[in-house]
């Protein structure tokens, strides 16, 4: 906010406005007074006369004008949640609420992210804090913004399993003026601030930027090989032969992959054999405990977790054949 | 700040009542009556053609264009002369370019006169810059003799900032 004038002539100039003279980028506050009078001063002989005439008045009208930005640079990465950062700015000239709708669905997208919370940064700070920052619905408003200020707009998404890695994804935030919207020069009798109308101004009152996303997801790939020692030192599958079984998981993809569990069943006609189990060349004990893995005579079932994109992890057990 | 300005518009209307009190004593009925009016200006489209109408101002924001009128008539029985109108340009609007760049305007709260061209205000660098129409605080007509029952009027161009 500035004052249209400079300080030098504020003192005469109060003479002819009642109500703020402050002006906002939008223009006079609503509910300002406009209020006009001249004088004359002439000569009749030799008297001079001053004369006024009578005062006349206008109030300024609220113009409802809003607009939306996106604050994140460039795409934000989507592995698990994000947030994603808008300003709503108050561009009219009297205090209003805004509603604000978010939508994930924005055509061109590679994928829908999931919205999660819609919050309003109601310290200011530029940071998402649970519990702090004020959680609307969708649709929900903000608190009233004075003529140029604006709120940030936090919207927390989530990446919908199933993702494709770096898909993008952008998602719209629109506000709307509570007091109405449409086609500028529509005015809504009596509801403006100062207690004159309120009408739409050029930006229809209702305004939206759009957030972008990049998904960061991985999948996994398993193979699995074995091989056979015969008991007379060949590879031959008689009874007796021990197969090793090796199951490779691989992940790939800019993300992480949570919890990943490889699990196994033992073959028809084939003996799990006692404690052979391992996992990237290290034994596992059967029993279930404190290591990853567990196992027993119908299949195996290893917890590897978390494993991000580029890894991959062994896991072997053999079997004898009957 | 609301109601300092406040104070100073009852202030500065008590001082324009009581400049004006000693003079209606003296003359118990001024010749010349002013009546002050104020129009929308509104340009339109007809027929392809643009055209500025006037309209009564119900709904009035910033960027609208007003017609401030002040009709004088002298309704003495003697000529008047040296008639000056002063205009104290309201606030919240800027003279429009047309009365800027025609009238005498002042852009230091009326204690000097003179075309716009010719006037400067101090810049924000402190060093005087060429006046525009934003910093006009006053506007003024000067009419040299009106006839007994004779009448006109002034006007100004006006934009709500």
């Amino acid at each position: 906010m500035k004052n249209a004038r400079t300080p030098l002539v504020l003192g005469a100039l109060a003479a002819t406005a009642i109500g703020s003279t402050q002006a906002s980028a939008a223009g006079v506050t609503a509910g300002t007074l406009i209020q006009n009078t001249a004088s004359a001063s002439y000569g009749s002989g030799s008297a001079t006369t001053t004369v006024s005439s009578n005062t006349v008045t206008i109030r300024v009208d609220e113009l409802l004008d809003v607009a939306v930005s996106a604050l994140d640079a460039g795409s934000v990465t989507l592995a698990d949640t994000a947030v994603l950062s808008y300003r709503v700015t108050n561009s009219g000239n009297g205090n209003e609420a805004f509603a604000i709708n978010v939508s994930p669905t924005v055509s061109g997208n590679g994928f829908d992210a999931a919205v999660q919370t819609i919050a309003i940064d109601t310290n200011d700070n530029g940071i998402y804090e649970p519990g702090i920052d004020t959680v609307i619905t969708n649709g929900g408003s903000t608190a009233e913004l004075a003529p140029d200020a604006a709120a940030r707009i936090f919207v927390i998404v989530a990446l919908p399993g199933g993702t494709a890695d770096a898909s993008a994804s952008q998602v719209r935030v629109t506000a709307q003026a509570l007091t109405g919207s449409g086609t500028p020069g529509t005015s809504f009798a009596g509801q403006g601030q100062g207690g004159g109308d309120a009408v739409v101004g050029a930006t229809t009152a209702n305004a939206n930027a759009l957030g972008a996303l990049l998904a960061s997801s991985a999948s996994v790939t398993l193979t699995k090989s074995f091989a056979i020692l015969d008991p007379f030192g060949g590879a031959k599958p008689v009874p007796g032969a021990t197969v090793t079984f090796t199951i490779q998981a691989a992940a790939s993809g800019s993300g992480t992959v949570s919890d990943l569990r490889v699990t196994d069943v033992i073959p028809a006609g084939t003996t799990y054999v006692a404690n052979s189990l391992t996992l990237e060349g290290a034994a596992l004990s059967d029993a279930a405990d404190s290591d990853a893995g567990t196992a027993s005579a119908s299949g195996i079932d290893v917890a590897i977790g978390a494993l991000p994109g580029g890894n991959s992890r062994t896991v072997t057990f053999k079997t004898t054949i009957n | 700040m609301n109601r300092f300005a406040s104070a100073i518009t009852a202030f500065a209307l008590a001082i324009l009542a009581m400049g004006a009190a000693p003079v209606a004593a003296q003359q118990a009925t001024p010749a010349v009556t002013l009546e002050g009016l104020v129009k929308l200006e509104k340009t339109i489209e007809e027929n392809g053609k643009q055209k500025v109408v006037l309209e009564e101002p119900k709904v009035v924001v910033p960027g609208d264009k007003l017609l401030f009128t002040t009709r004088y008539r002298n309704a003495g029985t003697q000529p008047v002369d040296n008639f000056v109108v002063t205009n104290p340009v309201p606030d919240a609007v800027r003279v429009a370019d047309e009365s800027a760049l025609r009238e005498q305007v002042s852009v230091d709260g009326g204690k000097s006169w003179g075309r716009l061209a010719d006037l400067t205000v101090k810049g924000e660098d402190g060093n005087p810059r060429p006046a525009t129409a934003t910093d006009i605080t006053h506007i003024r007509w000067t009419v040299p003799v009106i006839a007994p029952g004779a009448s006109g009027m002034v006007e100004y161009h006006a934009i709500v900032r």
